[in-house]
């Protein structure tokens, strides 16, 4: 199983683009995922972690994360996770 | 590059971008309120030869937007120089995607200034680049201050809550005691543009 952290600037008002990721990541792989954790945060903050690796920043990689990347990282880890 | 006068008649006016904003309204009227402009900022903009035509792409949860387009609306307001038009970015991507950061980046905000005749004359895109320095720096020197905080390419969830509530500490912190230098910056910055272009000297 795969955990997802979602860190968001809660002062900007993420909060829609950030509870749309998770209902894209719940729908799409269920229970193969531990737990989605919801972090507010501040200063313009969108980040995305999967099992602790950043696969998408937004003072790195630019605005929000899309969520079809976000979910090859996660089917990619789940993957890795699968062969070890 | 630019926008024509029809489309940018299509904008909403500053006042009614404020009316249509679903977040962060009492911030930006707030730093509207606090703008540090002295007089001889403004009598700068009173001293152009005619109004400026100012397209501003916006989006009310975006922390730059809220910070300095209030400096330029108050300016807009006290000089009567300046004819702001709003238009959101995610519903105007065709004007965004003239004016990317770096090329490849979309951010906001962006004041992009026309004369009379709608020549593009200067544009402001997100915040100066001294502001962004002296942020980054800031925000290093905090990292380094605690073994704790790692790297401020980590990701936030890797930290314990307690160290979480330090970092979220010292950045508010930073952030407050940057905010005089970073508004000033940005209307100086904005001066510079107007005044040097072609059309703002008289």
């Amino acid at each position: 199983m795969v955990k997802v952290a979602i860190s968001y600037c809660a002062e900007c008002g993420y909060e829609p683009q950030t509870l749309a990721l998770a209902d894209s990541l719940m729908r799409t792989f269920g229970s193969k995922l531990s737990a989605i954790e919801l972090i507010p945060w501040f200063d313009g903050t969108f980040e995305v972690s999967v099992d602790g690796e950043l696969v998408h920043s937004m003072r790195r990689d630019g605005g929000f994360a899309d969520p079809d990347a976000v979910s090859l990282a996660v089917r990619e880890r789940l993957a890795a996770k699968a062969s070890a | 590059m630019g926008i024509t006068p029809d489309r940018f008649q299509q904008g909403l006016s500053y006042e009614a971008w404020k009316a249509q904003m679903t977040r962060n309204r009492e911030r930006f009227e707030e730093n509207e309120r606090d703008a540090p402009l002295t007089e001889q900022d403004l009598a700068a903009f009173r001293a152009l030869p005619r109004p400026l035509h100012v397209m501003v792409l916006a989006e009310d949860w975006c922390g730059d937007v809220v910070a300095n387009l209030p400096l330029l609306g108050r300016i807009a307001g006290e000089t009567r120089k300046l004819d702001l038009r709003v238009f959101l970015r995610d519903q105007n991507l065709d004007l965004m995607d003239q004016y990317l950061n770096e090329g490849t980046y979309r951010s906001i905000p962006v004041f992009a200034f026309f004369d009379d005749e709608f020549r593009e004359i200067a544009v402001f895109i997100e915040r100066p680049r001294s502001v962004t320095e002296l942020r980054d720096r800031k925000r290093r020197e905090i990292y380094a201050s605690d073994a704790g905080f790692g790297s401020p390419a980590d990701p936030i969830d890797a930290l314990p809550e307690d160290v979480r509530q330090r970092l979220h500490d010292a950045l508010v912190k930073m952030r407050t005691e940057t905010k005089s230098f970073a508004d000033r910056e940005v209307v100086r910055q904005l001066r510079e543009l107007v005044t040097r272009a072609p059309a703002g000297r008289g």
